[in-house]
């Protein structure tokens, strides 16, 4: 049923793109619309609730709000958030409640969009709408329309991209491990010295998701709802994998660290020697900043890795629709773009397609390789639909627990 | 002030705490009960395989770590009784208290994780030794650093109430007339000191307990995992996008807070009746029970010590982006985790703003109520304070945010001033109440009956003799205030930064520098306020 409802999106999506396309009548409509939506959005203040863990990205927000203020009379206040569940709560209970909203741009994707989805809370579709949208590399990179299995329908706008990436000291570790067995295999060889965040720390079940990836029969059940048995079924492969890795782990797979974060600083201090990450271009970073050293290596399992776009939505009751949207837009800019995708700045991959972009543009986006970067990209495995998630959570906290 | 203070009725004393602070408190939990109702929330909670594992953890953690709280206070104040160090001891344990949670749990895991400090110094070698030091299975370093960071809590707390005006007098006569009896010191301080001290000390050693067993940054850095305490548990539930998971966190919520209420009661009830048994054995004696000298030195040098270490660390972490095993000192040295800090001082001069008005507020609004409510009626404001404590903040704010939206107080100064007073008043009237309510009234008599003016009278007696509890109260508000970061983020919606949320959220991305930097700078307010609340509360008569 879900797929079904995801395909009819597609083709009406397209058969409105395809109409708004050829004649140039409807093309001008929708360059007048927008017009009036950037008119309408000057003096206005987005209040951006955003993650702020990231110093580099917290700046890179202020920038993009200094562009705002000078090209489209729009303030942007980074509300900063240490997690966006909160901000859907935030949401959620205003409606409730009837009252203006407090947030005018989330950054999301995953739970908390379906979420907000599901309960109504977003603002659109408008997402596709935007000007900047038909750069997006819709083809190439599936996952700026489907977020975790659910069609974003235009309730969210792309904005960058992840996908699952290991990294290490070269030094201590030369030839890194390229699958799951391979990381089995090292875990043997090194005692204690692997290990995973405990579910339901989102990198932890990320991690599980891979192995479950690499061990299961049929992929193609990954992106279609699941049932509990035949889930059970599904993910036999999985824990058995899991059964012969964990004594291996760090504190013989009996404790695990909490966060993403914990981990990369156990990495770095020596007691660990592989982490894992979200952002390709974290571990190059990191280097940058001095926290791990220059011979720091990154690499993506051979067959593929889980990958994920992230968004920016707009809540219902935003009180600054059209500046929200405004900044979306900028945000799909090649400009800011190449700048957020600069390993300096950020590093945050792009969701455009360099085809797409004039020669100028692309020559916007010169990323040279920098100790810590991904060599050798794999393919992006398309995150499991959201029906796996509660069931791996549960299934593993039964398992390892207690 | 005094004289008006005079004239009020109960009801008009009682009316400010109740709408400033008690009904809003009252009425945030009571929004929390249509989740708590639903039944999907219970059917979750019970399959959750780690509820009652994690729940043992929780009590277990929080007792151990208050019972060795309290022993190593009473060993420190025992042997350093009347000593010429107590000034420098109540300085070092402003510094403790002053220190977050938070710093001295990522300043002590530093010191004792495999690739810590002390195994650098011992072990070294290329790989970090197989160590279970922090996150051990059982709680125990998550234990130990709890009831290390408790014990200047209850040292101040106890050293306020022994340095309270109207007793010391009193005191003083009585360790005379048990000294001329025989009894060597050590013995006095059992037979005379502790006694008195115990009452005034009852509510804080709750706190510690409860706080113990509910503390959830700590127990993310020190605390085992599989499984988790149970206020860990509940902090994922809650703040999970998910509303039923949100529902099931408040349930188990029910469950701990119901726990903890029913221990603390069957131990207070338990120390009532055994204890005037004890009458018997405080009246024997002589004994020649010296003075734990020795002992008190030892254990207030190693706290002191692992105290002063974790915040040397802090300060080396806070320039160190990198420090891999086995180095001893840090390869290279940055100020960047500084200069990100330093960018916007708007954040620090509000959360300084609200810590210093909620402090008075709530100091305020304790003192006209214990100046116009009889003392039974205490027991319904400690209660409701020692709930607020107990709760986790995310489900207090998060009854609070929904209670406010519908004022149309979120997003403003007025509705983040009122979160921040929640638990400041809640600490002030908690500490206040032991040693306020102890004052012998004899003075007042004696002041009244010199005629002179009730006012002058509350003003230069009852408030001069009690300027250390009070001063001590209020800087513990200032203190919590400044520690608060849910509501600047919940009730607030982000429209107003504070310290404690730019830091929080920042550490998110956990990074080490930035958290300690952040760490040792909102450690430096409260170490002011308590520094100068122990200059000003020195009795001025001795």
């Amino acid at each position: 049923m879900e797929t079904t409802g995801m395909t009819f999106t597609l083709t009406r999506r397209g058969l409105i793109q395809l109409l708004a396309a050829t004649p140039l009548a409807g093309r001008a409509r929708a360059g007048e619309a927008w017009d009036g939506i950037v008119a309408e959005a000057r003096g206005q203040t987005v209040y951006f609730n955003a993650w702020a863990g990231s110093p580099q990205i917290n700046a890179y927000i202020a920038w993009v709000g200094e562009a705002l203020q000078r090209r489209h009379d729009i303030t942007l206040e980074h509300v900063k958030l240490a997690d966006t569940a909160e901000a859907v709560r935030r949401v959620r209970d205003e409606v409730t409640a009837g009252r203006a909203g407090s947030a005018d741009l989330l950054w999301i994707n995953g739970e908390n969009f379906r979420v907000l989805k599901a309960e109504k809370l977003l603002f659109g579709p408008f997402a596709e709408d935007l000007p900047n949208f038909a750069l997006v590399d819709v083809a190439g990179k599936p996952t700026t329309r489907i977020d975790f299995a659910e069609a974003t329908a235009g309730l969210e706008s792309p904005w960058g991209m992840a996908q699952l990436t290991f990294f290490a000291d070269g030094a201590k570790l030369p030839t890194p491990p390229l699958s799951m067995p391979e990381l089995l295999e090292l875990a043997r060889s090194a005692p204690g010295r692997i290990t995973y965040p405990a579910p339901p720390d989102f990198h932890g079940t990320t991690f599980i998701k891979q192995a479950l990836a690499e061990t299961m029969a049929d992929r193609a059940l990954l992106p279609v709802q699941i049932g509990r048995q035949a889930f059970t079924e599904a993910a036999k492969p999985l824990f058995e994998f899991l059964d012969a890795l964990h004594p291996e782990l760090w504190r013989n797979g009996k404790q695990f660290p909490q966060t993403q974060a914990q981990m990369t600083q156990m990495l770095a201090d020596g007691e660990l020697l592989v982490g894992l990450t979200f952002n390709p271009n974290e571990p190059a970073n990191l280097v940058a900043t001095g926290t791990l050293p220059s011979s720091t290596i990154a690499w993506q399992n051979r067959g593929g890795t889980i990958g994920n776009t992230h968004f920016v939505a707009i809540p219902i009751n935003s009180t600054a629709r059209q500046a929200a949207q405004v900044t979306a837009n900028f945000l799909l800019s090649p400009e800011a773009q190449a700048r957020k995708a600069d390993l300096a700045i950020w590093g945050d991959p792009t969701v455009l397609d360099m085809a797409k972009l004039t020669p100028e543009d692309r020559a916007l986006f010169t990323s040279a390789a920098a100790p810590g970067s991904v060599t050798q990209p794999a393919p992006a495995i398309p995150e499991p639909h959201g029906s796996w998630v509660p069931l791996i959570e549960a299934a593993w906290l039964e398992r390892y627990g207690a | 002030m005094a004289r008006t203070l005079r004239r009020l009725t109960p009801a008009q004393g009682a009316l400010p705490i109740i709408v400033l602070w008690a009904l809003p408190l009252a009425a945030s939990v009571l929004m929390l009960l249509p989740a708590i109702a639903e039944p999907d929330a219970w059917r979750q909670l019970q399959s959750h395989p780690q509820l009652w594992s994690a729940l043992v953890l929780s009590l277990a953690t929080g007792g151990g770590a208050s019972v060795l709280a309290l022993l190593m206070s009473v060993l420190v104040l025992a042997g350093l009784d009347r000593s010429r160090a107590l000034p420098q001891l109540q300085a070092l344990a402003a510094a403790g208290l002053a220190l977050p949670h938070l710093a001295f749990a990522i300043g002590f895991g530093f010191l004792i994780m495999p690739t810590g400090l002390i195994a650098r110094l011992i072990e070294g070698g290329t790989t970090p030794p197989p160590w279970v030091t922090v996150q051990d299975p059982w709680g125990l370093s998550l234990m130990l650093a709890l009831a290390l960071k408790e014990l200047p809590f209850l040292l101040i707390a106890a050293l306020a109430a022994l340095a309270r005006g109207d007793g010391t007098g009193r005191l003083t006569q009585e360790r005379r007339v048990a000294a001329s009896l025989g009894h060597g010191a050590g013995s006095v301080w059992l037979r005379v000191v502790l006694p008195q001290l115990l009452p005034s000390l009852r509510w804080p050693l709750v706190i510690v307990f409860v706080y113990g067993a509910t503390v959830v940054d700590m127990a993310l850095v020190l605390g085992p995992t599989q499984p988790p305490t149970l206020a860990v548990v509940i902090w994922h539930a809650l703040n999970h996008a998910d509303a039923t998971v949100n529902g099931m966190g408040l349930a188990m919520t029910l469950v701990l807070t119901s726990v903890l209420a029913a221990l603390v009661a069957t131990t207070l009830l338990l120390l009532q009746v055994t204890l005037p048994r004890l009458r018997h054995w405080l009246c024997a004696g002589p004994s020649l029970l010296a003075a734990p000298r020795g002992m008190a030195v030892v254990t207030g040098t190693i706290a002191g010590l692992l105290m002063l270490a974790a915040i040397l660390l802090l300060a080396l972490l806070s320039v160190t982006p990198r420090w891999p095993y086995p180095a001893l000192m840090p390869p290279a040295v940055t100020f960047a985790a500084w200069t990100t800090l330093g960018s916007s001082a708007a954040p620090l001069w509000l959360s300084l703003l609200l810590a210093a008005m909620t402090a008075l507020v709530a100091l305020g609004l304790a003192l006209l109520w214990f100046e116009t409510q009889p003392e039974g009626r205490d027991r319904w404001l400690i209660g409701l304070a020692l709930a607020t404590l107990a709760l986790p903040q995310l489900a207090v704010a998060g009854g609070q945010y929904r209670l406010f939206l519908g004022l149309g107080l979120t997003g403003t100064l007025p509705g983040l001033f009122l979160a921040h007073l929640t638990p400041v008043a809640a600490y002030v009237l908690i500490i206040l109440q032991g040693p306020y309510r102890a004052f012998d009234s004899r003075y007042m008599m004696a002041a009244r009956s010199l005629s002179v003016p009730a006012s002058t009278a509350w003003l230069q007696v009852k408030l001069s003799l009690l300027r250390a509890p009070v001063l001590t109260a209020a800087a513990i508000g200032f203190a919590v205030s400044m520690a608060q970061f849910v509501p600047a983020q919940l009730i607030a919606a982000g429209r107003y930064s504070t310290l404690p949320m730019e830091a929080v959220t920042l550490s998110a991305g956990g990074n080490r520098p930035l958290t300690a930097a952040f760490a040792l700078c909102l450690a430096a307010p409260p170490l002011a306020a308590f520094l100068a609340a122990s200059l000003l509360g020195r009795p001025r008569w001795r």
